[in-house]
C-alpha cells in the first residue's frame, strides 16, 4: 500500500488551519480587530510552511488549502467569500513559491510576501460580491480621506492600496521566515532533521 | 449533499427535499448577484426552503448572536455608505448585506448538518475523487482529536504561566507544541490507513460490541489454528452448547493454498468461499476471487447466534478488518445481548488490529503454535465452559 503520510498530514494540518479559521477567524472578524487579515494570515503560513518541511512533496499545501476552505465553509458566514478566497490564494502563493524554489527559506518568505500582499485586493473583492460597487466606492473615499487627515492628501487610491499591500507583503515575507524558523523547531521536537 | 439525510424518507418527502434543496442553492446564488427587489424574495425562497429541509439548522442558524452580528454588520456598512453617498444609498447598500449575510448563514447552517464523512466519500467517489473524499473525511474525523490536543496544550500552559502576559509570551511555544501534536495525529491516522486500508480515515472509532469472554486465537499460517476451533466447537456442541458461526478450511493443491470454503457449524453445510486467482486479479485487493455464495452462508451461519451461544469465527482477515467481507454480520452477532462467548481467529500481524477493534478489555489471546495440543483445552478453560 502506498504511502499515506503526505495525505494524512495535509488532512490534518488543513484541519488545524481550517479550525483556527473558524475559530480565531471568526472571533476577530466579528470583534473587528485591527490587521485582523495578517493576524490569520500569519497562522495560515505556520501551518503551511510546517506542513510542506514536514512533508516536502508538491501538492500538500494545496490540498491543506483545499480541507481548510472545506472546514470553513462549515463556520457561521462561512460562505462568506473574503477568508475563503484568502485561503485559497495564500494556500496558492506557498504551493508555488515553495516548489518553485526546491522546498527553501527564500520560498517560504516569497510565498508569505504574495499570500498576505493580496489581502488587501482580497477585502476589495469580497467587499464588491458582500455589498456591490458602492460599497467599494465608498471604502476607496475612506481610504483617500484617512490619507489626507495623516498629511498625505490627493493620493490616488490605487497608490494607497499598492503602499498597504507592499507593507503587508513585507510583513507576510517576515512571517513566512518565522514560520519556517519554528517548523524546525517543530521537525526537531519530533526527531527529524531539518 | 444538502437534504441527504434523506435516505429513509417517502420518495414523495424526498423529492420535495431536492426541491428545497435546489431553491436553496439558487436562491444564495440570487441573493449574490441579484438587483435589491429579487434578492429580498430569493432571501424569503432560501429561508422557507432552509426550513423545509432541516429546521433545526435554520434555527441553529439565525441564533440570537448571529442574527445580531448581522444587523451589526450591515448597520456599519449602512452607516459608511450613507456618509460617502447620501443616505438613500446607504440603506439600500445596507440592506443587501443584511439580506445576503442571512442567506449565506442560514446556507452554511443547512450544509453543517448535512455533511458527515461517509456521505463526502459517496459523493467524491461519484465524481472519480476518492483520495479527495478521505482527506476531507479524515478531517471531520479529526477535529475532535484536534480540538482535544489544543485545549490539553492550552491547559499545560496556563498552569505553567503565572499572568495574561506569562500567557502571551508563551504563545509562540504553545503553537509549536500543538504543531507537534497535529503532526503525531496524522502520524497515526497513516498507520491506520496502512494497517487497516484507506477507509480507516473516513471511519471514527466504531469498535466491535462484544461479549465478555473473548478468546483470540492465532498462529503462523498451516499452524491449524482451524482444526483447533473445530475441535473446540465439536467438544462444546457435544455438552449442549449452542455453537454458532463458521471455519473456513484452506484447500489445498500439491502444498498451495488454492482456496477457502466456509462451513456452518451448527448445520454443517459448506459453500466455496474464494478461489485463487490465474490472473492477479482478485478482489479486496487480494489474490483471491470471493464468492458471494460463502459469504451467504457466513451471514446465515451467523445469524442464529441467540442469547449464551459461543460465537466462533475462523478467520477475520485484513478484508474485515477493513469493515468489509463479513464483517457486518459480525458486528451483527457480537451485538446480541448476554452472549456465552466468542473466539475468533486472526493471523498474528493482524492481532493489535483486532485488540483495538474490539471493545474487550479482557480478551485473551492464544497462540496454537506456542500451546501446541493444549491449546484447545486451554481455549475451552478459558470460555470458562
Amino acid at each position: 500500500m502506498k504511502d499515506a503520510r503526505p495525505w494524512t498530514y495535509a488532512a490534518l494540518f488543513g484541519t488545524l488551519w481550517g479550525a483556527i479559521e473558524a475559530t480565531l477567524g471568526t472571533a476577530v472578524h466579528l470583534g473587528k480587530l485591527p490587521l485582523r487579515g495578517t493576524i490569520m494570515g500569519l497562522a495560515g503560513l505556520l501551518c503551511l510552511v510546517c506542513l510542506r518541511r514536514l512533508q516536502p512533496r508538491a501538492g500538500v499545501c494545496l490540498l491543506a488549502g483545499v480541507v481548510a476552505v472545506f472546514l470553513k465553509v462549515f463556520t457561521l458566514g462561512g460562505l462568506y467569500p473574503g477568508p475563503i478566497i484568502g485561503i485559497g490564494i495564500q494556500a496558492l502563493a506557498l504551493e508555488v513559491a515553495l516548489t518553485g524554489t526546491g522546498g527553501r527559506a527564500i520560498g517560504a518568505a516569497i510565498g508569505g510576501f504574495v499570500a498576505l500582499a493580496t489581502n488587501p485586493l482580497q477585502k476589495l473583492v469580497t467587499m464588491w460580491v458582500v455589498a456591490g460597487t458602492e460599497a467599494v466606492r465608498s471604502y476607496l473615499r475612506l481610504l483617500q480621506e484617512s490619507a489626507a487627515a495623516v498629511g498625505f492628501e490627493g493620493l490616488n487610491p490605487t497608490v494607497i492600496v499598492t503602499t498597504v499591500a507592499t507593507a503587508t507583503g513585507a510583513v507576510g515575507a517576515a512571517g513566512g521566515l518565522w514560520a519556517w524558523w519554528v517548523a524546525g523547531r517543530v521537525m526537531r521536537r519530533l526527531g527529524k532533521h531539518s | 449533499m444538502v437534504g441527504g439525510g434523506s435516505g429513509d424518507a417517502a420518495p414523495g418527502e424526498t423529492l420535495v427535499n431536492r426541491l428545497a434543496a435546489f431553491l436553496l442553492a439558487t436562491s444564495i446564488v440570487a441573493v449574490l448577484f441579484a438587483p435589491p427587489l429579487y434578492a429580498a424574495w430569493a432571501a424569503l425562497i432560501a429561508i422557507v426552503a432552509a426550513w423545509i429541509l432541516d429546521p433545526p439548522a435554520l434555527r441553529a442558524g439565525l441564533r440570537v448572536g448571529a442574527v445580531l452580528a448581522i444587523v451589526f454588520a450591515a448597520s456599519i456598512t449602512a452607516g459608511v455608505v450613507a456618509w460617502a453617498a447620501g443616505p438613500q444609498r446607504g440603506i439600500e447598500t445596507g440592506g443587501m448585506v443584511l439580506l445576503r449575510l442571512l442567506v449565506l448563514t442560514v446556507g452554511a447552517a443547512v450544509l453543517v448538518r448535512s455533511v458527515n464523512a461517509e456521505t463526502l466519500l459517496r459523493m467524491t467517489r461519484k465524481i472519480g475523487m476518492e483520495r479527495l473524499g478521505l482527506v476531507l473525511g479524515l478531517a471531520l474525523n479529526s477535529l475532535p482529536r484536534l480540538a482535544e490536543a489544543a485545549a490539553d496544550v492550552w491547559t499545560a500552559s496556563r498552569v505553567r504561566s503565572d499572568g495574561a502576559v506569562a500567557r502571551l509570551r508563551r504563545l509562540p511555544g504553545v503553537g509549536e507544541v500543538l504543531l507537534s501534536h497535529t503532526a503525531r495525529i496524522a502520524e497515526e491516522a497513516a498507520a491506520a490507513a496502512s494497517l487497516r486500508g484507506h477507509s480507516a480515515l473516513t471511519r471514527p472509532g466504531n469498535t466491535l460490541r462484544s461479549p465478555v469472554r473473548v478468546v483470540v486465537v492465532t498462529g503462523p499460517s498451516n499452524s491449524g489454528k482451524t482444526e483447533v476451533v473445530t475441535s473446540v466447537a465439536g467438544q462444546l456442541q457435544s455438552v449442549g452448547v449452542d455453537v454458532v458461526g463458521f471455519v473456513q478450511p484452506g484447500e489445498l493443491l500439491e502444498g498451495k493454498k488454492v482456496g477457502f470454503r466456509l462451513r456452518d457449524l451448527a448445520s454443517g453445510q459448506e459453500a466455496p468461499l474464494a478461489s485463487l486467482s490465474e490472473r492477479d486479479d482478485g478482489d479486496f485487493g487480494t489474490r483471491f476471487q470471493f464468492s458471494d455464495e460463502g459469504f451467504r452462508l457466513g451471514r446465515e451461519a451467523l445469524s442464529r447466534t441467540a442469547p449464551e451461544s459461543v460465537v466462533i469465527i475462523d478467520e477475520l482477515g485484513p478484508i474485515e478488518l477493513r469493515g468489509q467481507g463479513h464483517m457486518p454480520a459480525v458486528r451483527k452477532a457480537l451485538a446480541v445481548a448476554d452472549l456465552g462467548g466468542a473466539l475468533i481467529v486472526v493471523r498474528r500481524s493482524l492481532v493489535p488490529s483486532l485488540l483495538a477493534e474490539l471493545d474487550a478489555s479482557d480478551a485473551v489471546v492464544i497462540d496454537v503454535e506456542d500451546l501446541g495440543e493444549r491449546s484447545v483445552d486451554a481455549i475451552i478453560d478459558t470460555l470458562g465452559i
